[in-house]
C-alpha cells in the first residue's frame, strides 16, 4: 500500500474556478436551445441533448437558499462545518460557508476560494461563499 | 394488465444484526415467506431482491437456499427505493401476464458501516463538497420552517408521534416511545435536526409475494390488491429548486392514484418515507393530503394520529422502524398487507381499507431524489 505524504492543496473543482484579482467566479453552461444552465459546466444540456450551449461565468455574487450547520459528517471536512445552497446566475449550487452560523434564507453572499477540509493526500480547498459585508456598488458584479 | 395481489408478507425484524448479513437476513424473511404462504419453490416464476450495500448477485445467493434457483432472478438498486423498486419489477411481470408468482424482497445490513452518516456516492459535485443526507434533510426543514412559519417543535412532534406508534411494533428497531425532551437533549446532527429527528441506521429484510388473480385463489392466505404501482426518477436539472416541495413525489403520487383511480381523500393509511421528521411535512403536501404549507399543523392537531383523519406511518415510520436501505420499501408494503388483512394487531388502523406506501431515495446532486416508489393497495 502506498502511503501518500504530499501536502499540496487540493483545489476541489479547480477546473471550474475561475479567479480575477479579487473576484471568483464559476465556469457554467448554458444551452442556447432550451435555456437551461448548468453548474457543472457540461458539452451538451443535460435537458435536452442540445450540443448548442455555451460556456459561461457567474458573476461573484448570490444568494442563500438554505443553509445548516453539519456536526456529523465526513471527517475530512471536519465538524462541525457550514454548508449553504447558493443561488448564483440561474444554478444553484452547494459551497462551504466561511462562518461558523448556518445563514438565514436570502442572504446575500460571495464567492470565494478557501479551505474546506483535509484528507490524507494535504488541505482541500475549493469555492466556497461568505456573507457580503462591504457595501458595494452595482459596478461590482460582471 | 392483469390484476395483481399479495398474498403474504414476511419480516426479519429491523435492529442492530451485526454480523448477520443481507443474504442471511434476505434468506430469513424468503424462508418465513415460504412457510406462511405455504408456497413450495418450483411454484415461483421469478425473483427480484432490493438492495444498495448487499453485492452483487445477492437475490441468487437469497433465493437459492430456499430451492428458487433456476428462474429469472434479478439484484435491485436504487437507493433507498431499492426494495420497493423490486417490487414494482414483480408487479410488472404479473400484471403483464409473464408470471404468476413473484418473490420480491429487500434486505440490507448496515451495522457493518460503523455509526455516523451513511457513505454516499463518489464523484458527486456535492459529496465531495461535504453533502450527507443529514444535511440534505436539514436545509429543507431549515426552509420549510422559513417558509411555512413551522418550528423546530413541529419536527420534534413528528419524532414523538413515530415513535410512539412504533413501540407497539414488534418489527421496529425503536420500540420505546419518545418526549419532546428527549428529543431536545438529543445530539445536534445538522442545525436544525438532533439525532432524534433521524431515523436510525438499521439491518434488516422484509419479503411479500405477489401473484395472479387464480393463483391468489389457491392459497389459504389472505390476499389483498396491488392497485398501483408506480417508480419514478428524479427531475434533473441545476436551476433554482422549490426544496419545500418534493416534485419526484407529486409526479409519482400522481401516476399513481390515476392508476387507482383512488383519490388522496380515500386514504385510510400511508407508511411514507420519513427518514428525517420534515419529510412528514414534504411529502404529505406532495401527495395531496395536506394543502402546501400545512401539514405540521395537520401533524399537531393530530389527523395523522393512528386514529386520525389519515394515519401516516402507523408501523411506526423510518423514524421508529428503522431504516436498513432496501428493505425500507418492502416492510411498508408488508405492513399494509397486516394493516389491511386486519391482522395488524396493536398497530390496527380502524376498518382500514385504502394504503398507500411511499419511498424516496437517494442523495445525488440535481435532484430531489433519485428514485421514487408508490404503491397503492386495497382490500378488494
Amino acid at each position: 500500500m502506498t502511503t501518500h505524504t504530499s501536502h499540496t492543496p487540493t483545489l476541489v473543482g479547480g477546473e471550474w474556478i475561475h479567479q480575477d484579482g479579487d473576484h471568483t467566479a464559476l465556469m457554467i453552461t448554458k444551452c442556447h436551445d432550451c435555456g437551461s444552465t448548468w453548474f457543472p459546466p457540461r458539452e451538451i444540456c443535460s435537458r435536452c441533448a442540445s450540443g448548442n450551449v455555451e460556456q459561461a461565468l457567474t458573476g461573484d455574487r448570490g444568494t442563500a437558499y438554505a443553509s445548516t450547520v453539519v456536526r456529523i459528517g465526513p471527517a475530512a471536512f471536519k465538524p462541525p462545518y457550514v454548508l449553504a445552497y447558493v443561488d448564483l446566475d440561474g444554478t444553484r449550487l452547494l459551497a462551504h460557508v466561511d462562518t461558523d452560523e448556518a445563514l438565514a434564507p436570502n442572504t446575500p453572499v460571495e464567492l470565494r476560494v478557501g479551505a474546506i477540509g483535509e484528507d490524507e493526500n494535504g488541505p482541500l480547498s475549493s469555492y466556497v461563499v461568505a456573507k457580503v459585508t462591504e457595501v458595494t456598488t452595482p459596478g461590482d458584479a460582471r | 394488465m392483469r390484476p395483481v395481489y399479495v398474498a403474504g408478507a414476511a419480516v426479519h425484524p429491523f435492529g442492530k444484526h451485526l454480523g448477520v448479513n443481507a443474504a442471511e437476513l434476505g434468506y430469513r424473511a424468503v424462508r418465513e415467506l415460504l412457510t406462511t404462504t405455504g408456497i413450495s419453490p418450483e411454484q415461483v416464476d421469478a425473483g427480484y431482491g432490493g438492495s444498495t450495500y448487499g453485492g452483487s448477485l445477492l437475490a441468487q445467493r437469497v433465493l437459492q437456499r430456499v430451492g428458487v434457483s433456476g428462474p429469472p432472478v434479478y439484484t435491485v438498486e436504487n437507493a433507498c427505493a431499492s426494495g420497493a423498486s423490486a417490487v414494482h419489477l414483480a408487479w410488472q411481470a404479473i400484471a403483464g401476464g409473464f408470471a404468476d408468482c413473484v418473490i420480491a424482497f429487500g434486505t440490507e445490513n448496515l451495522s457493518g458501516f460503523g455509526g455516523g452518516t451513511l457513505p454516499l456516492t463518489t464523484n458527486d459535485i456535492e459529496i465531495s463538497q461535504g453533502m450527507v443526507m443529514t444535511a440534505a434533510y436539514a436545509m429543507r426543514a431549515q426552509r420549510y420552517l422559513h417558509d411555512f412559519g413551522a418550528t423546530v417543535d413541529d419536527l420534534t412532534r413528528v419524532s414523538i408521534k413515530n415513535r410512539r406508534n412504533g413501540a407497539l411494533n414488534p418489527r421496529a428497531h425503536f420500540q420505546k416511545p419518545i418526549s419532546a425532551e428527549d428529543v431536545e437533549q438529543s445530539r445536534p446532527v445538522a442545525d436544525p435536526l438532533r439525532l432524534l429527528h433521524c431515523c436510525p441506521n438499521s439491518d434488516g429484510a422484509a419479503a411479500v409475494l405477489l401473484c395472479s388473480e387464480e393463483f391468489a385463489k389457491q392459497l389459504t392466505t389472505p390476499s389483498i390488491r396491488m392497485r398501483a404501482s408506480v417508480v419514478r426518477s428524479g427531475d434533473f436539472h441545476t436551476s433554482y429548486r422549490d426544496m419545500t416541495w418534493p416534485d419526484i413525489t407529486a409526479r409519482a403520487a400522481k401516476a399513481a392514484y390515476e392508476m387507482a383511480d383512488i383519490k388522496p381523500t380515500d386514504l385510510d393509511l400511508v407508511e411514507l418515507h420519513d427518514a428525517f421528521s420534515v419529510a412528514e411535512f414534504l411529502h404529505t403536501e406532495a401527495l395531496g393530503i395536506a394543502d402546501r404549507g400545512q401539514a405540521y399543523k395537520a401533524t399537531a392537531r393530530g389527523e395523522f394520529d393512528r386514529d386520525g383523519r389519515v394515519a401516516i406511518s402507523p408501523s411506526g415510520g423510518l423514524l421508529s422502524r428503522g431504516h436498513p436501505v432496501g428493505a425500507t420499501g418492502v416492510i411498508q408494503i408488508c405492513e399494509s398487507y397486516w394493516q389491511l388483512t386486519g391482522e395488524a394487531g396493536d398497530l390496527q388502523v380502524p376498518g382500514a381499507e385504502v394504503a398507500l406506501t411511499h419511498v424516496t431515495g437517494g442523495g445525488i446532486f440535481g435532484v430531489d431524489n433519485g428514485a421514487c416508489s408508490i404503491h397503492i393497495l386495497t382490500t378488494t
